[in-house]
Parts: C-alpha cells; structure tokens; sequence
C-alpha cells in the first residue's frame, strides 16, 4: 500500500514495448513545423509569440558569443514545457519524472558549458572557483568547495526537476484519494478537499511552466560564466 | 521508488536526445519571426517617367 502511491512513476509497458518512447515523441505534435507559404493563424502567432518571448528571456543576459545557443536552449525549455504540461493530464506518464532522463539531459549539456569554458577561455573559467577578495587563509578550503559546487551542479539540475514533478504528481494523487475515500464519511470535507485539489492543479500547472523553464535559466547561467 | 530506478537509462538518453535534436529542433527552426507592427506608414516611392531614346 505504501509503495503503490509510487507506482504512477514506473515506467509503462506495452506487449514489452516501453510508452516512454510515445510520451517523449507526443508532446513534439504540438508544434506544427510551418512552411513559408502557410498563413498564420492564432494558434501558430501564439507560438510564435511565446518561443520569441523565451528565445529573449534567455538571451538578454548572455554576450553574443553564447547566442549560437539560442536554438539548443530554446527547444530544450519547449520540450521539458509540453513534457511537463502534457504529463499533468490524468493517466498519463510523465518522462520527465524520470531521474535517468533529467541526469541524461542535464549532464550532458552541462558538460558542454564547462568544455566551452575551458577550451575558449580557460583561466577565466578556472577564476570561478575562487571568490575574489578571499582572505588567504581560507583560500584552499574555498577552492575545495567551489570544486565540489560545480561538480555537483548536473545531479542538482536533474535531481531538481525530478523532485519537483515527483512531489506534484504525489501531492495531486494523495489528495485525490483523500478526497474519494472521504466522500461516504464525511461529504462536506470532501467537497472541501476537492477544492485544494483545484488549487493544487493550478499550483501543479505553474510548477510544471517554472521547472522547465528553472531547469534552462540555470544552463544558461552556467553558459554565462563559462562564455 | 520507480522513477530513480535507472534501469534502461542508455535507451532514454539516445530517445530524449534523438527527440531533441531530429523533432523539436528542426521544428521551430521553421518559425520565422515577423517584424512588430509599426505605426509609421511604409515608403511609397514614385519613379519618375522617362522617355525612351528611341520613341
């Protein structure tokens, strides 16, 4: 009973053929690829809209050197964001819950920020590890745990996204099943507990926008320093 | 706790990179941002006639 709030995580099978690979493709189908000679409509200017609005966000404080990312980083948050969103629909899976996913996202693309730095610049991505102003003394000790800081930056950026999705989709399903379960003792609180859950999905909704966008801005920054 | 399971991790990458790079990259390269609307009205320009040499 306890472990089988968990069970919504595993990841499906079909006659052994694993759903994952549909629920990573399906949320692609949202973006149409429209051709030069399409009219736009409000669907595609919304769009538009949008992906002009994150492109900026993104960009406004890297230097020009780091726009070559622009399109890398632009389609990861679209991805992540119709992963996420499309995962809130009830009985579905949701990939982005998955740790070997995130950890495959993140590092990677972490690793490539960090390449860029050291091979472009190195004595100014390596002058990151140590503050300045830093009292001699405690220079080793910082330096150590700079090191550790920026080591550990992958396993936070995919441990990040994973806990907060895992944490929303327990918090929905436990109050849900809260709610049910009270609906023959106590009709008045589960109508009130229906509520939460109303507010929750719409907290899960924004929380589900956030992370991926979260999960990007901090790529971002790492690019920033290391460009 | 099924989500921390690894299990077919090496699967999911090359899928979730495959993804990435062959579905939602190509798509949104096709979108081309339009100029924002301006108030200004456009240039109209009037070629002055000329005549031809041998008329």
């Amino acid at each position: 009973m306890n472990l089988s709030f968990f069970d919504q995580f595993s990841s499906p099978h079909l006659l052994g053929h694993p759903l994952i690979l549909l629920s990573l493709l399906l949320p692609a189908l949202l973006f149409p690829s429209p051709g030069n000679r399409w009219i736009n409509n409000r669907l595609s200017t919304i769009q538009l809209w949008l992906l002009h609005l994150i492109t900026k966000q993104l960009m406004i404080p890297l230097n020009k050197n780091g726009h070559k990312w622009a399109l890398m980083l632009t389609s990861l948050m679209t991805m992540l964001l119709t992963i996420n969103l499309l995962g809130l629909l009830p009985y579905t899976f949701t990939p982005t819950t998955q740790l070997s996913m995130n950890m495959a996202l993140a590092f990677p693309l972490w690793l490539a920020t960090l390449l860029t730095g050291l091979r472009n610049k190195p004595s100014a991505s390596l002058a990151h590890l140590l503050p300045e102003g830093t009292p001699t003394p405690l220079i080793p000790a910082l330096i150590l745990i700079e090191t550790t800081s920026l080591l550990i930056r992958p396993l936070a950026l995919g441990v990040r996204l994973t806990a907060n999705l895992t944490a929303g989709h327990l918090l929905i399903q436990l109050i849900s099943t809260a709610s049910i379960a009270l609906k023959p003792i106590l009709p008045t609180v589960s109508i009130l507990t229906m509520a939460i859950l109303l507010l929750l999905t719409i907290l899960e909704v924004a929380v589900a926008m956030i992370q991926a966008y979260v999960f990007v801005l901090l790529l971002s920054l790492y690019l920033q320093e290391n460009i | 706790m099924p989500q921390l399971n690894p299990a077919p991790w090496f699967s999911i990458m090359v899928m979730t990179w495959l993804t990435l790079a062959l579905l939602i990259q190509p798509k949104l390269l096709t979108f081309t941002t339009t100029n924002p609307p301006s108030k200004k009205p456009s240039l109209i320009t009037k070629p002055t006639p000329w005549a031809w040499p041998w008329t």
